[in-house]
């Protein structure tokens, strides 16, 4: 008995050295805990997450939202995003001394000139020149950059002829040598000329892609993922960085505006795990987090109904269906344009099956809006109203079909009124009996799927019968992009306020043209007119393919000065798209986030940037 | 050491180096089949944008020349070169990172588990169908069973949101406490039901009467004998435990937000980041080679009856 006694006491003993052990491991916990609790708190320093490590945080090279806040706040361009006194959301002058005006050459191209402030100093001293801009938009335009939004250039005279390929070969650069048409004057002034007139060019301006970088800067390849070689000129610099971990800013006292800049440190926390964020907000460690749980919003509206927001977002969630894949019964006689004719005519008609305020209010349940028309709710058009409020045709809704939930029996009855036109009809159980089956396919997530079990019972209602398929998300992006699919989900948030951010995605040439436009058979179908006659050009063209009207039509836009004819045309455009079916919007995008109720002057812009620079923390 | 047992690790490190060969090249030609690639994302790239991108990273050569590109640099410099999505950042500095966070609360949790599994175990097994077996035996039958996400979720619930005394997330040293013990749980729950079953086995042994005959202290019976020959089972749990939590638990990181290898190796691949993917999987198969071949070794320590060949 004794031993036992003996080891009892030991076994005890080790117990309490381990129990030790971890006890001065939480102690250090716990003051860590307080330090970073009185951060959270404390009235220079806020902690926010809005995302995980960054893919990159070169202007140049970003493509993502959360990087662009972190360079927002790091960089300054010739404009920056700023709301003034009444909480308007306005681009003014940063490193410029001001937002001129262009002036028109007589070929038509357009030129700036900007000068640059006094004094523009980069974080490590040195002074900021326009020769720094010209050379990173030339950087960021360029082949060997390759950049993702090397587009954003597109407007710039010159960039076409950088990116010529020789039509066999798209690796092999007509011109290899080929410049954006800029220059730097004197150390002071910078001179860029446009291909035409471009009304979104100072919002452009203030996109991270224009942002300066210097060359002796970015000659060492991984300049950006460091703060010891992360040489910026903006309100803040990298303090610290902990990959995957946290990005510290600092205030840089270089920036020109420093007086205004309120918020002394900006902690980035890296993570992208919404269940995880919520639980740092609610325990008060984080001011801002950037996503919510979708099952949770519900609750956090009630709970936190001052710290919950919900703002728009120039995006628009919808289904695309493949043009390509035939939804006509297995009988039909119809081919070609005729065929075609129908298959529009059908897939408006399933479009208006859909009941969008139940997806809203009991699935997605973020305060979204319904969707009729494909540019999204937020764009603005040629006299500054919402572009999607003058779609369509009638008076009595916005878009091409009303959205309502009175107009939801209507709708109904005329889908079913068309759908009768072209499959059998079974009076007695009121359903379809030759639609043929379809699959939805969709990348793999509760939400999408949640929507398209939703879209797939509307559909079994009226017999027909669509089976659902998720994928996960790069094959997804993989299978819809070479349209081996027949429906599938499809999503597009605008890089900047301009109608033409959605409609030019749909030429037959276009990276991004899912729904497969003007491709495989239906490079051939003439089913599509357009007439610009009253807009005084001679174009018009009666039963066209999709490539003698629709890419015709986008390539008048974007050579247009005019602005109420471009917009007109971009109008035009949209009709086109929505009368072919093709496209299903379900709904417009809005960006849910969660900020504490002590910070103020915090904004955030419709591309979805947030700015911290000017908050304040009140007690 | 003996020429034999020599010869048994010589072989033992060839078959390593060779198991992690067939883990490379399957993992090359198997990654490269899957659709989809490192550039193509939401918003596509123009084709010549694509093209300039396979270029730059020597993409567009054919696969064959790919691999063998791949090995060379692999075996001469082991260099897994950049990664194609977090760009300017090269494989093995990543991994480096993400090991550094992963392998400090694996060892950690590791030690604890260790430390606590075998003691409470032997304990248990001493006081075996007493009040305080009972109680060991029921806690870790719950710990045993309940899934590490369901751990993971109740602790962050209670500690970091009810009581508000430990942070949330990972990336703070005191953030690192709840996945620390979350990850230890399971493993000493699993240890304290080994160590006792060994232990009792042990205990019935004619040796351990023969000393109580011949009036051996009950301390030197439990540590000079019983505890080293019961620990034999559990070592044989403790090698791989380690390799699996050391290369991190994507669950219980994805929980705390840890910035650890477990995350990384799971978002290189969404992201298709083919070197990202190569350098992860090659890293946590070599470890989980050797931490095999570790205790094997070890079992020659502790029970020198067992001969390797």
């Amino acid at each position: 008995m004794k031993f036992k006694r003996t080891l009892a006491a030991i076994l005890a003993g080790a117990m309490l050295v381990s129990l030790a052990a971890c006890n001065s491991g939480s102690d250090d916990a716990s003051s860590a805990e307080n330090a970073s609790g009185t951060e959270a708190t404390s009235k220079d320093t806020l902690s926010v997450c809005l995302a995980s490590e960054p893919d990159t945080i070169d202007p140049a090279l970003n493509s993502a939202v959360d990087g662009a806040t972190l360079l927002a706040h790091l960089f300054s361009g010739l404009a920056k995003w700023e709301q003034d006194d009444s909480g308007k959301l306005e681009i003014v002058a940063d490193a410029a001394e001001e937002l001129t005006e262009g002036v028109k050459n007589d070929d038509g191209t357009i030129t700036y000139t900007y000068k640059l402030r006094d004094g523009l100093k980069w974080s490590d001293g040195k002074d900021v020149t326009a020769g720094d801009f010209v050379f990173a938009w030339q950087r960021a335009a360029s082949t060997e950059l390759a950049a993702d939004y090397g587009y954003m250039f597109e407007v710039v005279d010159g960039y076409a002829d950088i990116w010529e390929t020789a039509t066999d070969d798209e690796a092999t650069y007509v011109n290899p040598d080929a410049k954006l048409n800029v220059k730097a004057v004197d150390d002071k002034t910078i001179e860029v000329t446009l291909t035409t007139d471009v009304t979104y060019w100072n919002e452009l301006l203030a996109f991270p892609a224009y942002f300066p970088v210097r060359e002796d800067v970015v000659s060492n390849e991984s300049w950006a993922t460091d703060p010891s070689t992360y040489v910026c000129n903006g309100p803040y610099t990298i303090k610290s960085w902990e990959h995957n971990s946290l990005i510290t800013l600092e205030k840089n006292e270089n920036y020109f505006d420093a007086d205004k800049v309120t918020m002394k440190t900006l902690n980035f926390y890296l993570s992208d795990d919404s269940n995880n964020m919520l639980s740092n907000f609610k325990n008060g460690t984080w001011a801002l987090i950037d996503d919510v749980p979708t099952n949770e919003i519900a609750a956090l509206k009630e709970e936190y109904p001052d710290e919950f927001y919900n703002v728009g977002q120039i995006g628009t969630y919808y289904v695309c269906w493949n043009i390509n894949k035939s939804i006509l019964p297995a009988d039909t006689k119809l081919t070609g344009a005729e065929a075609e004719k129908a298959e529009e005519e059908i897939r408006n008609a399933v479009s208006l099956l859909f009941d969008r305020n139940y997806i809203i209010d009991d699935i997605a349940q973020g305060g979204q809006v319904p969707a009729s028309s494909f540019v999204a709710m937020g764009l603005t058009d040629a006299d500054g109203s919402q572009f999607y409020k003058n779609t369509g045709v009638s008076k009595d809704y916005d878009g091409y079909f009303n959205t309502s939930a009175d107009a939801l029996q209507s709708n109904y009855e005329q889908a079913l009124e068309t759908l009768k036109k072209y499959y059998d009809f079974d009076e007695a159980s009121g359903k379809f009996t030759n639609f043929p089956t379809i699959t939805y396919l969709y990348n793999t997530s509760e939400g999408h799927k949640a929507i398209g079990e939703y879209l797939q019972s509307a559909l079994d209602g009226v017999g027909i019968t669509m089976s659902l398929e998720n994928q996960e998300w790069a094959t997804f992006l993989n299978t819809r992009k070479q349209g081996e699919y027949t429906v599938a989900r499809n999503g597009w948030l605008a890089d900047y306020n301009d109608p033409i951010s959605f409609l030019d995605m749909w030429t037959t040439a276009s990276g991004n043209n899912d729904v497969q436009f003007g491709r495989g058979d239906h490079a051939a179908v003439k089913n599509y007119s357009l007439d610009l006659t009253s807009l005084g050009s001679d174009i018009k063209v009666e039963n066209g393919t999709w490539a003698e009207t629709y890419d015709v039509l986008i390539g008048q836009i974007k050579t247009t000065a005019d602005t109420e004819k471009r917009y007109k045309m971009m109008h035009m455009a949209e009709d086109l798209l929505m009368q072919t079916g093709c496209i299903t919007p379900l709904y417009f995008y809005t960006d849910q986030y969660m900020l504490d109720s002590s910070v103020k002057g915090f904004f955030s812009n419709p591309l979805g940037y947030k700015y911290f620079m000017y908050c304040t923390i009140e007690e | 050491m003996n020429s034999k047992t020599m010869l048994y690790i010589g072989k033992r490190i060839l078959l390593a180096i060779f198991t992690v060969w067939v883990v490379i090249t399957v993992t090359f030609f198997v990654m490269h089949s899957v659709p989809g690639g490192p550039f193509v994302g939401e918003k596509a790239t123009t084709p010549a944008v694509q093209a300039a991108m396979e270029a730059k990273y020597g993409l567009d050569k054919p696969l064959g020349e790919q691999y063998l590109t791949y090995l060379k640099d692999i075996v001469t410099k082991f260099d897994f070169g950049p990664s194609l999505k977090q760009r300017g950042r090269m494989v093995i500095d990543i991994i480096a990172d993400g090991m550094k966070t992963s392998a400090k609360l694996g060892v950690i949790a590791a030690a604890l588990s260790a430390v606590f599994g075998i003691v409470l175990g032997a304990v248990a097994a001493l006081r075996r169908n007493k009040l305080s077996d009972r109680i060991i035996m029921v806690i870790t039958t719950a710990f045993v069973s309940m899934p590490s996400f369901i751990m993971g979720s109740l602790l962050l619930a209670l500690f970091a949101i009810k009581l508000k005394v430990l942070p949330a997330n990972g990336s703070t040293p005191a953030g690192l406490v709840l996945p620390i013990v979350t990850l230890a749980l399971y493993p000493m729950a699993y240890i304290t039901r080994l160590t006792r079953s060994s232990m009792l086995d042990v205990l019935g042994q004619d040796y351990i009467r023969t000393a109580k005959a011949k009036g051996v202290s009950g301390a030197k019976i439990i540590f000079g004998h019983a505890l080293k020959n019961s620990l034999i089972p559990v070592l044989t749990y403790l090698g791989p435990m380690l390799a699996y939590i050391v290369t991190g638990s994507l669950v219980v990181e994805q929980i705390f937000a840890v910035p650890g290898i477990g995350r990384a190796f799971v978002s290189s691949i969404t992201n298709r980041d083919y070197p990202m993917i190569m350098g992860t999987t090659i890293i946590l198969a070599a470890l989980i080679v050797i931490m095999n071949l570790l205790t094997d070794i070890l079992y020659k320590v502790v029970d020198p009856r067992i001969t390797l060949e």
